[in-house]
């Protein structure tokens, strides 16, 4: 099973290459795949008064990311942003597509509520990173209160920016702990897979 | 033998039977996995540097060198390698799944040929031949 993150905690994490230098940190998301898994990383530059980078990284050269860095192999490997926009559209918080703040219906129509984060399930170095949940601000006819929710997601799905399409059972699995979102998750596509 | 225990060992001139300076640091080629020179004190000549290839034995009470000759400044790759921001000891450890698995105690290396062997951290000992770089932000291990 892969471990499961949050998209905010992910900002911010240092980018270290091989040779051990922090050549960047994680600014933004970049989705791919209709907002189904990560394309690349926008940077920043490290230090205070360092703006963003010109260069992203895309998914496929990251070597590993854990608690307290993300390794590449090299600065080598890095992309300029606009190559990397290109092969992916939705960005989580800038330009086009915005997924945060994006409203969540249900393929019948009813609003789950607001998209506040993006859960993440990252697999062995070199496997996809998959966008496996959505962390709502519930809607108030949900009748679940305020706090968060989580919500687990189709393999695929549709995002337009203003709008993300679940099916409808996804309602039946929210969950408000990271930790039980797992196996939430497992079931839920394991159900999909039998009714589709 | 462990960075700790060779800091400060004299060095030794085979030729003039006289000390030549004082085992000061390490200098390590990351790449190689090799210690690549070691960084004396209180030389008699200009420089401090003495690489590997000109020491003729890492003995138990000093290093011997065929002549101070073999001493030269920093030059090259051994002076970007001697460069504060490669040295290895209290540095941070990060594996390349990126976690960080505490900081260098000390390293242990082989006094034949210059091998890292191992690297010491506050917990378990890490194989010297997971070592990938040294840079100015953390060590970086396979793993």
């Amino acid at each position: 099973m892969s471990t499961l993150v949050r998209a905010s905690d992910l900002t911010q994490r240092v980018v270290v290459t091989f040779a051990g230098e922090d050549v960047a940190q994680i600014k933004d998301i970049v989705y791919a795949a209709n907002g189904g898994e990560i394309g690349a990383f926008t940077l920043a530059g490290r230090g205070l008064f360092a703006g963003p980078l010109k260069v992203a990284l895309p998914w496929p050269r990251v070597v590993g990311i854990g608690l307290d860095a993300v390794i590449i192999e090299s600065e080598d490997v890095l992309v300029p942003v606009g190559e990397a926009l290109d092969t992916a559209t939705g960005s989580a918080s800038s330009g086009r597509g915005d997924i945060l703040k994006s409203q969540v219906l249900t393929d019948t129509g009813s609003a789950l509520g607001r998209v506040t984060d993006v859960i993440i399930g990252i697999g062995a170095p070199g496997a996809q990173a998959d966008v496996v949940g959505y962390e709502i601000e519930p809607a108030e006819a949900l009748g679940r209160g305020k706090q968060p929710l989580l919500i687990p997601l189709p393999d695929t799905m549709a995002a337009s920016g203003e709008h993300l399409i679940v099916p409808a059972m996804a309602a039946n699995y929210l969950t408000n702990e990271l930790a039980a979102f797992g196996s939430a998750i497992d079931t839920f596509r394991s159900q999909l897979g039998g009714v589709s | 033998m462990l960075f700790s225990e060779a800091v400060g060992r004299k060095v030794v001139s085979t030729s003039s039977a006289a000390t030549v300076g004082h085992v000061g640091s390490f200098v390590i080629d990351p790449v190689a996995q090799r210690v690549a020179a070691l960084s004396l004190k209180k030389t008699p000549v200009p420089g401090d540097l003495l690489p590997w290839s000109g020491i003729t034995a890492f003995g138990v009470d000093a290093v011997t060198v065929g002549s101070e000759d073999h001493i030269i400044e920093e030059q090259g790759q051994l002076a970007e390698l001697n460069n504060k921001a490669h040295a290895i000891l209290k540095k941070r450890i990060l594996t390349t799944s990126g976690l960080q698995v505490g900081t260098v105690t000390d390293v242990d290396f082989d006094p034949a040929d210059g091998r890292i062997l191992g690297i010491l951290t506050e917990d378990q000992p890490i194989d010297g031949r997971a070592l990938l770089g040294v840079g100015s932000y953390a060590v970086v291990v396979r793993g």
